[in-house]
């Protein structure tokens, strides 16, 4: 309840703030934003991390973006499967010309989706895979490449350490789609030298940083040589990595997605650990605006995106310091990405700190 | 059974009671744990290598603190499951409160501490004094703590205070400070239950509350006692855990519910209320974190972890469970003599 009222208080005084900024500020409106007026909703399946904060705003912003959009909504499923189909249902019967869902609960949303396409209402789901077909169950399905994530983590891992070694790869839940994935692409570059140490395909870690912690010690105690980590969710990293101290060992080489508490965590420890490398690629908050820029378009009347699957780019690499040098800003908070596309301080307001 | 035949067990029963106090669920205990060892040192040393013990026993901290609380609760016939929010509630107080800044960290901690103090009293009105089912009670507290995580929150996790994480993860002596709280709430929960008058009338109502009732105890304020004590638990648990890890999510007491039941059972506690074994749910709690420390260890699959977790989990409560039997065949007269003797 209370999680509701904030969020969507937050939600709208953003939109209407970025909107004020967007029709002073930008004369010209993008292509994907057609002449015909239509409605938008943003539906997420759980938005109580910073994550989430920073993408829901993100993508309130490339809404405000076009002067077509006339209304913007946003509801946050609460990670309840239920509350989610429900807030499909409800958007639908109110007669919202477009949906961009994150549907965090898979296939369990596409009848509901289905409902709603088939309805006349625009459904773009995005990042998480629900099953199904565009043009049947959905408008268009916007995915990210997490096989592309693995494919440069894995090229990175080979220019620092060409003779092999051991790697421990950490993911989030058990089975998820997104470290298999991630996994495919780093075996598509890495051969036989290279050593996951971990259970197959990873070691579970629910992107728990209590958790994290546990595991991580347990790996540390077991293996003597661990020559890179892995982990799709960095910031979930930050409280773990301390564990090394414990064994006497510098922190390995870190090939992961980005945060502002990791960059700073990095910039504060690497002088005392000489093997702590840092290699860092989007967390992907943008991959919501391309959704959007798709709902958009169809709903309005506006050029299609050319692009159908969002990837993520490199951001930070500690050795070469291309395409970005470590970035960490101190006065921010923790909980922002600075690969995000929004503005370092606009992303902090959007975290509520 | 015949009345008589009855009568011999519960006589039997009531003899071995006397004579060994804490032999139940201490003996089972302690050599489960004993054998874990064992099996660690032979299949999986780093389990057990200090450097791994010093990574994982904060954690076992947190489950034997949390388990404590929990205990007070079971003993008076009740479940707590507002442990949850409890737990994540006094998290964000302690992170979001001070935001880094030390200086803040004192008055962060003592209004967790209000909060908590004030959770505990609403579920002790509700189940001690108005009666409510002890689960649909404290779930409906548990999602009223959550719309203070929310509030305090917004749901987004915080980097704790530097002072913060130098007390609940630094060293005193080679061992890690949260260890000696939780040896220090041990030593704390055991002399008031077993060595005060408050403490033997806290086990009496809960292994008889008509009888305790009927010797002029207030056995309201007592059950709801066990709440507030039990949310303080919870509280200290969730202050310890933003230390220990760098920065806490929203919901961190959410993994610890389970633990924290199973701890307790584990330790022989009865579900019907009763006797207290503070000594055995520590080191059920040390038990059941080196049981996923071994999993871990061994490096199998995640799906043979949790079969192995379950296993044990089902194993020990088994144990127990034939022991329940035989205390609901036991006539109520013979209970309150037991436990009057203790008094």
């Amino acid at each position: 309840m209370f999680k509701t009222l904030n969020t969507s208080a937050t939600v709208s005084t953003l939109a209407m703030a970025l909107a004020i900024a967007a029709t002073s500020a930008m004369a010209e409106t993008p292509s994907w934003c057609g002449p015909n007026e239509a409605s938008l909703a943003l539906l997420d399946g759980f938005g109580g991390n910073s994550w989430r904060l920073v993408t829901t705003a993100s993508g309130a912003e490339e809404a405000a973006k076009c002067p077509s959009i006339t209304t913007y909504e946003y509801a946050d499923g609460q990670g309840d499967t239920q509350k989610a189909i429900s807030d499909i249902n409800a958007m639908s019967a109110r007669g919202i010309n477009a949906m961009v869902v994150f549907g965090d609960s898979g296939p369990a949303v596409l009848p509901a989706l289905t409902n709603a396409y088939r309805a006349g209402t625009i459904v773009v789901p995005y990042r998480v895979n629900v099953g199904g077909e565009a043009g049947t169950n959905y408008t268009k399905f916007i995915g990210s490449s997490f096989f592309d994530d693995g494919v440069n983590w894995g090229n990175w891992i080979k220019s620092i350490l060409p003779d092999g070694g051991n790697l421990l790869f950490l993911s989030g839940p058990a089975g998820n789609s997104q470290g298999v994935d991630e996994l495919a692409g780093m075996k598509s570059v890495l051969d036989d030298k290279y050593v996951f140490i971990n259970p197959e395909p990873f070691a579970v870690t629910n992107w728990d940083p209590s958790l994290t912690q546990q595991v991580l010690s347990a790996e540390i105690a077991k293996n003597d040589k661990i020559d890179v980590i892995v982990s799709d969710f960095g910031p979930s990293l930050v409280g773990a990595l301390p564990v090394f101290g414990e064994f006497k060992r510098s922190i390995p080489a870190l090939a992961t997605s980005d945060g502002n508490s990791l960059s700073c965590f990095w910039e504060q420890n690497h002088e005392a650990n000489p093997d702590f490398k840092l290699f860092t690629v989007a967390t992907g908050n943008d991959n919501v605006r391309l959704a959007v820029q798709w709902a958009v378009a169809e709903a309005t009347g506006g050029t299609l995106p050319t692009a159908e699957i969002f990837s993520a780019p490199v951001y930070e690499d500690s050795v070469s310091g291309t395409p970005n040098p470590v970035t960490c800003r101190a006065d921010l908070p923790g909980a922002i990405y600075l690969s995000a596309e929004m503005a370092d301080d606009a992303q902090a307001k959007a975290v509520g700190q | 059974m015949t009345d008589a035949s009855t009568q011999s067990v519960a006589n039997a029963y009531a003899n071995t009671a006397r004579f060994v106090p804490l032999a139940r669920g201490f003996v089972t205990v302690v050599a489960s744990t004993i054998a874990l060892l064992v099996v660690c040192l032979i299949f999986a040393p780093s389990a057990v290598s200090t450097g791994g013990l010093m990574g994982s026993l904060p954690f076992a901290a947190i489950i034997a603190i949390v388990g404590l609380g929990q205990m007070l609760v079971v003993q008076q016939g009740g479940f707590d499951l507002s442990l949850a929010g409890g737990v994540s509630l006094a998290v964000v107080i302690t992170t979001h409160i001070p935001a880094g800044n030390n200086a803040e960290l004192f008055p962060a901690i003592l209004f967790a501490i209000g909060c908590a103090i004030v959770a505990g009293a609403i579920n002790g009105f509700l189940v001690g004094v108005m009666r409510l089912n002890a689960v649909v009670a404290t779930i409906g507290v548990n999602a009223l703590i959550y719309g203070a995580v929310f509030a305090v929150s917004g749901g987004v996790p915080k980097i704790t205070t530097p002072l913060m994480a130098t007390i609940a993860a630094g060293k005193t002596a080679g061992i890690p400070n949260s260890v000696l709280f939780a040896l220090l709430i041990l030593i704390a929960v055991s002399f008031v239950l077993k060595k005060t008058v408050v403490g033997r009338r806290f086990e009496m109502i809960g292994a008889n509350p008509n009888a305790a009732h009927a010797a002029g105890l207030n056995v309201r304020r007592y059950q709801a006692m066990a709440y507030v004590c039990a949310q303080l638990h919870y509280c200290v648990a969730g202050i310890l855990i933003s230390g220990i890890t760098r920065e806490p999510t929203a919901f961190q007491g959410d993994d610890l519910l389970l633990p924290s039941v199973a701890v307790v059972v584990l330790a022989g506690t009865s579900l019907l209320g009763g006797r207290g074994f503070p000594i055995s749910t520590v080191i059920a709690a040390f038990f059941l974190n080196q049981l996923s420390q071994f999993a871990l260890a061994v490096g199998v699959p995640f799906s043979a972890q949790t079969i192995i977790q379950a296993l044990a989990l089902v194993f020990g409560i088994g144990v127990y469970s034939i022991r329940w039997r035989n205390n609901q065949t036991k006539p109520a007269h013979q209970s309150n003599k037991e436990e009057t003797d203790n008094v």
